[in-house]
């Protein structure tokens, strides 16, 4: 069994009986590595319809784009102003992306076209004469959710990259202290849950540390026999699995509450919505990560409600107009903070949606995606990968209404933002197994 | 300190002694009553576990089919603004209400069970409150009738019309260049009936070439299934006259509209095909019969049912078992619910356990979801609960927003797994924060209030608590079959040692007992 505990307890076994630090190079990694470096993650619940929220506007593009997308096809008032990419390329924005936009031309966000899930590189011919490996439960919510997170489109991934990450950041002792790599925002999540490690779980505002304990002896007595009760090794039980759960939250809120009291208010004024709400408690741990004696951190975060099988323009101008500033503020806090270039933050999803639309005002359930990637250190202002072809049963169309076939992988895309993450090449196959089938072609979004 | 061993013998003599023949079949002990009920109902209570003992198993369940009592009250169309009505409040105050007070307690669970199953939720789509009453009243009122009804009157009923948008799923428009939607076709088989992976009846998955497990469908079924689905519409709200594209009403039945209809000829699941010109109706009948046909079905709802009411691992035997009476309830007849449920609450897997001298299988049993948690505890602590409740803001705080699901996929996966890798479904919303929640509200209704109208009493445990042992024994009955481990009466008995005063001993020792992981943990 492994638990956070348990690997720091074999660690602490082996300083004991070798009287020698686990690993000759941990200190110099910690000494002479760059400065602090956080991955924050905001993960678009239900399958953001990406084809608009971004939209190449050549001539030839946005004509069958308005064609295909007929009752979906956004005009000139629902977009932004075009901007032109590094290259000189143009695109639109939803309007409702309106700051994201902004952070493109300022080229400190750029774009990842057309990423999804993949095993291998796949064509339309491979993909329709199923002469290739394809992920596991294509178009379905959980299961692609799951790859995401997991980077093995195969399926049945138990840990996910981002635990795998934390396990080498673990493994190499580059965090000085026992607290999590990877802190949720959000709840549990496959993404941070490593084969050695844990991730941490707290909701904005709340505090872990347990309510009705003072230091008289009675409410001391009952403190020690909840905790005498956690050290108990029940074995392979769902008690034992319990038990660890609340033995990380006590050891977690101590750590954690000792941290934020340091903390001082934000100056950033960050929007009301959930997910501003989110990435606000994300900016007040990086603020502190001294304290608790992190330099790598990963952060989850969540919006949901992207499952537009219907009346999908209405639900993104109210989906956008939380995302879009909540982003641009969690970047200007990253600014406050003098950690702008030391903190990349980046879009995942389920999937993205037919580009033909569906009974309703909708779409339904697709493949390859665009993603944001926003940062001080991000090659902003540039679209990475590829758009694909606009064409119902063209060459990227899985069938014939418009699911992509992605054209760069979520490995690609993870081990990217791994690479500047501090995962040296040579660690990076254990972290994303199916990079390799992509000639371990990073995609240079980042350093 | 306690003398563990004497207080332990003395439980097993009292256990052994609750098995003993009388004249008519075995009553059953407390320890045995109280884990039945704690699989059945929201929480044993003194006077359940009497009329269990009473009744026996078999005409408990007789008489649990029968009762009906517990509604939600239905809500007004629109807020006294006159805008759409949003506000579920009075509905899952209501829900908790009946949680703890209501009569038809197994109705509940298995409602409940099927509500996380065939989820509606609030949090997106549905977003008015009068859609939920008559939504539960089609769980309720149809979860000890047959699978194949559930599957119809859920397919048509509005708020799921709306939810997975059904409603208005008109066939193609090539004018708009429009598809018909896939959104219940494609749920209403992966997650209402068929899973994604063909399941033997133990609940394993059907390997093929390359020990690859076989797909229940293949990705062309599913637009092939929207167009089956095609031509229904919200029913006509009062007053109104009806259309092709009614707008959203959530009071009755969706009806057919032909002119909406794709008739065209449709390969599904299994290759079944639905031949072409057949009415809506007929469609949705023939799709029926071939979900009925699917062997799958079987495991595929059981495993979840038994995974709600009794374990997160059941053994492959014990989901055969239940599968076997699902596929055939002995009659001929399939997706009998009376009787799945009997055989989930009467295996002898889920009764091993009544028998003290069973080892206890460590992987036995299931996390208490916030709700059930929430109830239990409340039952536990003899709770008055008024209509103005608002138990549910703790239930949110723990992961479990009541009608407001985060998605179709419900609150957790019935295929998440512990970090022992064990199947925990309800561990998916278990974490460090919702583990200190759970235990903040157990020092909210210990040490100060629950809300406004919900009050607890600890009376009976303070009456009981004539020594440490003697209160421990009580609270063991009340929350934990009579079977509290020894070592954690020895931590409960040291806290409540350490406390001065009945009450504050009785409140030590309840919180050391309820933020236990052998208290959120049901075996």
């Amino acid at each position: 069994m492994f638990t956070r505990r348990g690997f720091i307890r074999i660690g602490a076994a082996t300083v004991g009986s070798l009287a020698l630090r686990p690993f000759g190079m941990l200190p110099a990694m910690a000494q002479n590595g760059p400065g602090y470096r956080a991955l924050v993650c905001v993960f678009l619940f239900g399958g953001n319809d990406s084809n608009n929220s971004v939209i190449p506007m050549d001539d030839a593009s946005y004509q069958a784009y308005q064609s295909l997308r007929a009752g979906l096809a956004l005009t000139a008032s629902d977009l932004t102003a075009t901007v032109t990419s590094v290259s000189g390329a143009p695109y639109a924005f939803h309007a409702k992306l309106a700051e994201v936009a902004s952070l493109f031309t300022s080229k400190e966000l750029a774009v990842v076209a057309n990423v999804g899930s993949l095993v291998q590189p796949l064509t339309r011919a491979q993909y329709q004469q199923s002469q290739a490996p394809i992920p596991l439960n294509l178009f379905s919510h959980a299961d692609q959710q799951l790859q995401w997170q997991t980077s093995l489109a195969q399926g049945n991934g138990s840990t996910g990259w981002a635990g795998r990450a934390a396990d080498y950041i673990a493994s190499q002792g580059i965090n000085s202290s026992g607290f999590p790599t990877f802190v949720s925002v959000n709840g549990n999540i496959l993404l941070g849950t490593g084969v050695e490690t844990q991730p941490v779980a707290v909701a904005p505002g709340q505090s872990l540390q347990l309510k009705g304990f003072n230091n008289a002896a009675s409410a001391q007595a009952r403190w020690e026999a909840l905790n005498s009760l956690l050290t108990l090794d029940s074995g392979m039980s769902l008690v034992q699995a319990a038990n660890n759960t609340m033995a990380n939250s006590i050891s977690d809120a101590k750590v954690l509450g000792a941290a934020l009291a340091k903390a001082t208010p934000l100056k950033t004024q960050f929007p009301k919505s959930n997910i501003a709400a989110q990435l606000q408690q994300v900016a007040q741990i990086i603020q502190v990560q001294a304290d608790l004696g992190m330099s790598r951190q990963i952060f989850f975060c969540s919006l949901g409600g992207f499952d537009t099988h219907t009346n999908e323009l209405n639900t993104h101008n109210l989906l956008y107009p939380q995302l879009s500033p909540a982003l641009a503020a969690f970047y200007e806090a990253t600014q406050e903070l003098g950690m702008a270039q030391n903190v990349t933050t980046f879009t995942e999803s389920d999937f993205s949606r037919t580009f033909q639309p569906t009974s309703g005002g909708g779409s339904d359930h697709a493949w390859g995606s665009h993603h944001f990637v926003l940062g001080g250190a991000v090659q902003g202002g540039q679209v990475f990968g590829t758009f694909p072809t606009f064409e119902l049963g063209g060459p990227d169309d899985a069938d014939v209404r418009g699911r992509w076939i992605p054209t760069t992988s979520v490995d690609q895309y993870g081990a990217t933002l791994c690479s500047w993450f501090g995962i040296p090449n040579n660690a990076l196959a254990a972290v994303f197994p199916n990079f390799a089938n992509f000639g371990s072609q990073q995609l240079g979004f980042l350093g | 300190m306690r003398q563990i061993g004497i207080v332990l013998g003395a439980a097993i003599v009292a256990l052994l002694a609750g098995f003993a023949q009388t004249t008519g079949p075995a009553m059953l002990n407390d320890h045995a009553a109280a884990r039945f009920l704690d699989q059945a109902t929201w929480g044993p209570t003194p006077a359940s576990i009497a009329q269990l003992q009473q009744m026996g198993i078999t005409n408990w369940l007789n008489a649990q089919f029968a009762l009906n009592t517990s509604d939600l009250p239905d809500q007004p169309i629109l807020a006294a603004d006159g805008k759409p009505n949003t506000d579920l409040a009075p509905v899952v105050a209501a829900f908790y209400q009946n949680a703890v007070n209501g009569q038809d307690q197994l109705r509940q669970r298995v409602a409940f069970a099927l509500s996380e199953m065939w989820v509606v939720s609030a949090q997106s789509g549905v977003r008015q409150a009068y859609a939920f009453p008559p939504y539960w009243r089609v769980l309720r009122d149809n979860a000890f009738g047959n699978y194949r009804d559930i599957i119809q009157a859920v397919t048509l009923n509005p708020a799921m019309g709306r939810y997975l948008n059904m409603a208005n799923n008109n066939k193609a428009n090539p004018a708009k260049d429009t598809a018909a939607n896939e959104n219940y076709a494609r749920e209403l088989m992966q997650l209402f009936t068929l899973g994604l992976v063909q399941l033997n009846p133990d609940g394993s998955p059907v390997l093929g070439q390359n020990q690859i497990p076989v797909a229940t469908f293949d990705p062309t079924v599913v637009p092939n299934m929207a167009k089956v689905l095609t031509g229904w519409t919200y029913p006509t709200a009062s007053g109104a006259t009806s259309q092709r594209d009614n707008p959203a009403y959530f009071f009755g039945q969706m009806y057919a509209v032909e002119h909406n209809h794709d008739t065209s000829q449709k390969t599904i699941f299994s290759n079944i095909v639905i031949p072409a010109g057949q009415t809506a109706e007929q469609d949705l009948a023939s799709l029926l019969d071939a979900l009925m046909q699917q062997n799958t079905m079987a495991p595929f709802v059981c495993t979840q049912l038994i995974q709600h009411l009794v374990t997160s691992n059941p053994s492959p035997g014990y989901v055969e078992r239940v599968s076997n009476v699902f596929l055939n309830d002995g009659t001929g007849v399939s997706g009998n619910m009376q009787a799945v449920i009997t055989a989930i609450l009467t295996d002898p897997e889920a009764r091993a356990n009544d028998n003290p001298n069973m080892p206890v299988n460590p992987s036995f049993g299931h996390m208490r979801e916030p709700v059930l948690f929430l109830a239990n505890v409340l039952r536990g602590l003899n709770a008055t609960v008024g209509a103005g409740n608002t138990i549910n803001i703790y239930a949110n705080l723990m992961g479990q927003n009541l009608f407001r699901a985060p998605s179709v996929f419900s609150y957790f996966s019935p295929q998440y797994r512990t970090e022992n890798g064990l199947l925990g479904p309800e561990f998916q919303i278990y974490s460090t924060q919702t583990a200190a929640d759970r235990a903040d509200f157990v020092n909210a209704a210990l040490y100060h209030t629950i809300d406004a109208s919900t009050t607890i009493s600890l009376a009976p445990f303070v009456q009981n608590a004539t020594s440490t042992n003697a209160l421990l024994d009580y609270i063991s009955y009340a929350f934990l079959h009579n079977a509290m481990s020894p070592i954690l009466m020895q931590q409960a008995g040291d806290a409540a040692n350490a406390a001065s005063g009945t009450l504050a001993q009785v409140q030590a020792a309840l919180y050391v007992v309820l933020t236990s992981g052998e208290y959120q943990i049901m075996q």
